[in-house]
């Protein structure tokens, strides 16, 4: 399996779409924005609100890219037939893409917080970055399996734009772009359901010093099952040998 | 014992019936081709298989199991019809990373020899010509030193030059006593690179033997030879003659086996015979024979 992540990480940073999107727009917005708001380096400043939600868009639009479309590239081509008349199980293959999926949303959101550090000033004590990486990270599952069964379930041409709308969705109603609080009512009680909010939310209240609120991460933990098990079940009935 | 055993099977997509009970068995270490016209059933045989299809009915052992576990174990590799690489990686990551797949894998270098690689392994398979990601697509399917190999019309978007090099490479392979079966609809094809061939058609096996024996299976080939007064009884009992015709002091024997025929003709009888002519059905008739037969 290592030399498969290996091979899933690489052919990622070598796609340009990649890099485009996932590494370079989210630091180059974040720069953007933060002048727009003009800055404030302290726990409720542009600067550190900015630079959570950055990362909380990099790390979304990293988990959606390295999954739903070369996934569903990969069924129709015939890589993963390929793949299948190797040792290789399926139940591998979807570990490995989970995997790599949350390793690619790691430089996004190491991106973002170094552009903060370097550009802005932004510090933190060390408890709060490692919290913040932390949970960034590992809150992105619910999105690579949200990946992985659309890549699943749709041909490529169909998966790349569900991907972006999928991705922007998530984006605007977790207030990754906007405050959801500058919503209206309606569509901020959608908002508060999105795995998106909580996700941010618990990145904005380590870097707050509130620690990680329950709800967040039991709302973000109950997608990552949900959509897991769709995952799952999806990538079963794509992978299934008629 | 046999490296593939196909008993009765059949498949059906939808009301299509792809596979028409189909039996063969194939010895390990021989190398036979499934040759047959498109649509004959050939990849859906391959696929059942290579466990990417099931069949509707029948069985098939590979290497005294099931299909997935022969996969599982790392015994089989394969090239189907179609099928593209990720065009990011380079030839070399590819190659190495599916070696690696399988328990008992053959050298990199080795590998790349044989599919003919050495001049490409830096080139990302984006920047490959399709003769050269099909060099590629060999090199992963030898890569894990499976005993057996599936080739499902393996030389498609090959130049001549590519096919002759490809066919030496798959030779190479097959001779480390290893069991090949490779799909085509390329007569010659079969012909030169097997030890035996079996032709398909509407998902059913109409001839199996080695090239020779299906040409002459097929009504075969023509002994001519100028007969002038002589008589012509007994010629109709020698050896493979099925039969024969005399016009304008021309005898003309069809013949299942012209080699027994003509010894015999020239051994077993007092006839004086003159301008001796065979004629073979070239394998291509015998192809054409078969397939559109019934
Ligand atoms: N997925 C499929 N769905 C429906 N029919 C199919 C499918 N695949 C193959 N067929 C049909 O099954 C028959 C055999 O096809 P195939 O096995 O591809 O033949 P070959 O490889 O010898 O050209 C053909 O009539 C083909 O149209
Ligand atoms: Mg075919």
């Amino acid at each position: 399996m290592p030399g498969y992540i290996k091979i899933e990480a690489l052919r990622m940073l070598r796609n340009k779409r990649y890099v485009i999107f996932v590494v370079a727009f989210p630091v180059a917005f974040y720069l953007l924005s933060v002048n727009l708001y003009g800055g404030g380096t302290d726990a409720a400043g542009a600067s550190v609100v900015l630079m959570v939600s950055m990362s909380a868009y990099g790390a979304l639009a990293a988990s959606m890219m390295s999954t739903v479309v070369p996934w569903a590239q990969e069924r129709q081509s015939g890589w993963l037939r390929q793949l299948q008349v190797t040792p290789l199980t399926n139940r591998t293959i979807i570990v490995t893409k989970l995997v790599t999926s949350l390793l690619l949303v790691l430089p996004s959101i190491l991106l973002v917080c170094a552009a903060a550090v370097l550009a802005q000033g932004v510090w933190l004590t060390p408890a709060r970055w490692a919290g913040l990486i932390l949970v960034m990270w590992a809150g992105a599952v619910p999105f690579a399996a949200l990946g992985l069964t659309v890549g699943s379930l749709l041909p490529p041409d169909a998966a790349q734009p569900v991907a972006m709308i999928g991705t922007f969705g998530l984006a605007i109603l977790g207030g990754l772009w906007y405050p959801v609080d500058l919503m209206p009512s309606a569509l901020k009680a959608v908002a508060h359901v999105m795995p998106s909010f909580h996700y941010t939310d618990m990145g904005q209240s380590i870097v707050a010093g509130h620690g990680v609120p329950p709800s967040d991460a039991l709302t973000v933990g109950a997608w990552a099952v949900a959509l897991g098990v769709v995952a799952v079940a999806a990538h079963r009935r794509a992978t299934v040998r008629g | 014992m046999n490296a593939i055993a196909f008993t009765d099977v059949s498949k059906s997509y939808g009301n299509v019936l792809a596979v028409d009970g189909l039996d063969l068995a194939v010895e390990a270490g021989r190398t036979v081709a499934l040759l047959g016209p498109n649509g004959a059933g050939k990849s859906t045989s391959i696929n059942m298989l290579l466990g990417l299809l099931r069949p509707t009915h029948g069985r098939i052992e590979v290497l005294g199991t099931s299909p997935d576990e022969a996969v599982a174990r790392g015994e089989v590799g394969a090239m189907m019809q179609s099928g593209e690489l990720i065009p990011e990686l380079t030839v070399r990551e590819l190659v190495d990373f599916v070696r690696r797949l399988y328990p008992r894998p053959l050298g990199l270098d080795e590998i790349l020899q044989m599919a003919d690689l050495t001049g490409l392994v830096k080139r990302r398979a984006g920047k490959l010509s399709g003769g050269q990601a099909q060099r590629v697509r060999f090199a992963l399917s030898i890569a894990g030193a499976p005993k057996l190999l599936v080739l499902d019309e393996p030389t498609a978007a090959m130049d001549v030059e590519s096919r002759l090099r490809f066919w030496a490479g798959m030779r190479a392979y097959a001779a480390g006593g290893r069991t090949v079966l490779f799909a085509t609809h390329y007569l010659e094809e079969a012909d030169e690179n097997s030890d035996r061939v079996v032709v398909v058609a509407r998902g059913r096996v109409v001839a199996d033997g080695t090239a020779a024996q299906i040409k002459a299976g097929a009504g075969g080939q023509t002994v001519r030879f100028t007969l002038d007064g002589q008589a012509a009884a007994g010629l109709d009992a020698l050896p493979g003659v099925t039969a024969v015709e005399v016009e304008e002091g021309t005898a003309t024997l069809r013949t299942a086996d012209p080699d027994a025929t003509v010894a015999a003709l020239y051994r077993g009888t007092s006839l004086r015979v003159r301008d001796l002519r065979i004629t073979g059905a070239a394998l291509e008739d015998a192809f054409l024979a078969l397939t559109q037969e019934s």
